[in-house]
């Protein structure tokens, strides 16, 4: 959360700073709509340098590639694909913002592929292909050969050992373990693939950690009603307090489902755009700031920033991981303490937590 | 001035329906991909591993504990035959001592008998001989007498020298002079 906040307050200054040097609202505007059309704006105005940072890490329909202080080269638009729900419900509508697509409430679903999308689903052939080609897993050789296989398979143990069993038990920890695995590789590869020049991370996308949280919320649902049954999922709910108090603790249960999934969602993109945005911030006060000294200690800031952010890829996918095991671990307890339901929630689960930690050490 | 950038901000909060759909396609696909060829064959091999390395730790264990006992065995086995070769060897040396203490008494025992007899066979020889010699001096004696008297036995002087040497002889002497008569 600290990211965010640096991210926040470095937009908040280059704006503070770029803003009356060029003395036009313009180039706000241009920012603003640099989600569809911001090419153009860093493109005109060289130094637009929040506008080109806005450009960079927002989604676009155009692929392009950028060029060092030049203007990118346009690769292509990227195909849209349109289902309208009813007829006539995907036509533009015209705002004073310009062309506006109708969104899903209007009836209309946007399926086009953006620069998010391409670069999520290459990140995913990536990891498909690395898996398929380095892991290990030959049934012959029991012993891993060569870096790939080694790396690949230290990763699958620490998500196995130290997120599945720990967190959720020795019994039920292996059932889930695909799907920490997976999501694990999935949120890294895409962390790193933006780490890569010319590419953007798909995970500095709110929609995509919002799938992915959304699946991890899926999982820990299906998880606690399989361990408690629909019935003691449903009591669950009620918080195992008096019935004149449900119309109280429903809601608070039905919002505690919902912030964890939210919190997963806002800490992963958070996380992903600030690094970006603070990498080129740094790289930006070089023009910001108009003098070529500047270089001399933000190009080393930014180094170290890139670093951090190699690091920080990979903490976030443990993160996430870490904490989509928490949360099924947190469901599958409940349902072995549904008999005993008394007390308040917090405890409850903490309580549960805590035993499953000790009965594995 | 700041809130044009505020508004561009929503734009990467905007959520498009789009991304998340794909997103959720996109990690099914590659969740039940990586379960059929990747997690499944990894994680078996994991485990075909960890109980290779346990069945293997636990076997060496085991094969240490039996070779530990069988040193022991060896240990007592040798200590016992150590023991049963010293006892032998003692009961042996035992029985040698006995043996030659026994020969020794035996040999013994017949050097004295062997000494006995010859010294009676010596005993014998000597009274044989004394006897012999006696009998021979009485009948040298007696062919001497014979002599004599045959030659002067008239006189009276010889005759009482014969006597007084017959006299002078010992009783026995009549007996070896009768036995040799």
């Amino acid at each position: 959360m600290r990211k965010a906040m640096v991210l926040i307050a470095s937009l908040f200054a280059a704006v503070a700073w770029a803003s009356p040097e060029h003395g036009e609202a313009a180039a706000g505007e241009h920012g603003a709509a640099a989600g569809e059309h911001g090419a153009a704006a860093a493109g005109e105005h060289g130094e637009d340098v929040p506008g080109y940072i806005l450009h960079h890490v927002t989604d676009s329909r155009e692929m392009e590639l950028e060029v060092p202080l030049g203007k990118p080269i346009h690769l292509g638009t990227l195909p849209t694909l349109l289902i309208p729900f009813h007829d006539g419900a995907c036509t533009p509508k015209m705002t004073d913002h310009g062309e506006v697509m109708p969104g899903l409430m209007e009836g209309c679903l946007d399926l086009s592929l953006t620069k998010h999308t391409v670069f999520m689903f290459a990140s995913a052939a990536l990891l498909l292909i690395t898996m398929l080609v380095w892991s290990n897993r030959d049934k012959t050789k029991l012993v891993p050969r060569g870096t790939g296989a080694n790396l690949i398979e230290m990763l699958v143990l620490f998500v196995r050992d130290e997120l599945a069993i720990k967190n959720i038990g020795k019994e039920e920890g292996p059932r889930y373990v695909p799907y920490l695995l997976t999501a694990f590789f999935f949120i890294l590869f895409m962390n790193l693939l933006g780490l890569v020049p010319w590419m953007s991370t798909a995970t500095g996308n709110i929609a995509v950690t919002l799938a992915l949280a959304l699946c991890t919320f899926i999982v820990t649902q299906a998880a606690s009603i399989r361990a408690a049954g629909i019935g003691g999922y449903l009591k669950h709910l009620t918080g195992g307090v008096a019935p004149w108090l449900w119309p109280i603790m429903i809601p608070v249960e039905i919002l505690g489902l919902f912030t964890k999934p939210f919190a997963l969602t806002m800490r992963l993109f958070a996380n992903m755009l600030a690094g970006h945005v603070v990498l080129f911030f740094l790289l930006g006060l070089i023009f910001i700031l108009g003098h070529p000294g500047v270089a001399a200690v933000s190009v080393p800031f930014a180094f170290a920033i890139y670093l951090l952010e190699l690091f920080v890829a990979f903490v976030q996918a443990y993160v996430f991981t870490m904490l989509s095991a928490l949360f099924i671990g947190m469901g599958v307890a409940m349902g072995h303490h549904a008999h005993d339901d008394h007390g308040h929630e917090g405890h409850h689960e903490g309580g549960a937590s805590h035993d499953h930690g000790r009965a594995h050490h | 001035m700041l809130l044009p950038p505020v508004l561009a901000a929503s734009s990467f909060v905007s959520v498009q329906p789009g991304l998340i759909f794909w997103t959720l396609v996109t990690f099914v696909i590659v969740f039940f991909v990586l379960r059929w060829k990747a997690w499944g064959p990894i994680l078996q091999l994991v485990q075909e591993r960890e109980k290779q390395i346990a069945n293997a730790v636990e076997s060496a264990k085991r094969e240490r504990a039996e070779a530990e006992k069988l040193l022991a065995d060896q240990k007592t086995a040798i200590a016992e035959a150590r023991r049963q070769a010293a006892e032998d060897t003692r009961r042996i040396q035992a029985e040698m001592e006995k043996f030659r203490e026994e020969l020794m008494a035996k040999s013994r025992k017949e050097a004295e008998e062997l000494k006995l007899s010859a010294r009676r066979e010596i005993e014998e020889q000597k009274t044989k001989a004394i006897a012999e010699v006696r009998a021979m001096a009485v009948d040298l004696s007696i062919e001497v007498a014979g002599k004599l008297i045959n030659e002067r036995m008239d006189d009276s002087k010889h005759r009482a020298l014969a006597d007084q040497f017959v006299q002078g002889l010992a009783p026995s002497g009549t007996g070896a002079v009768s036995r040799t008569a």
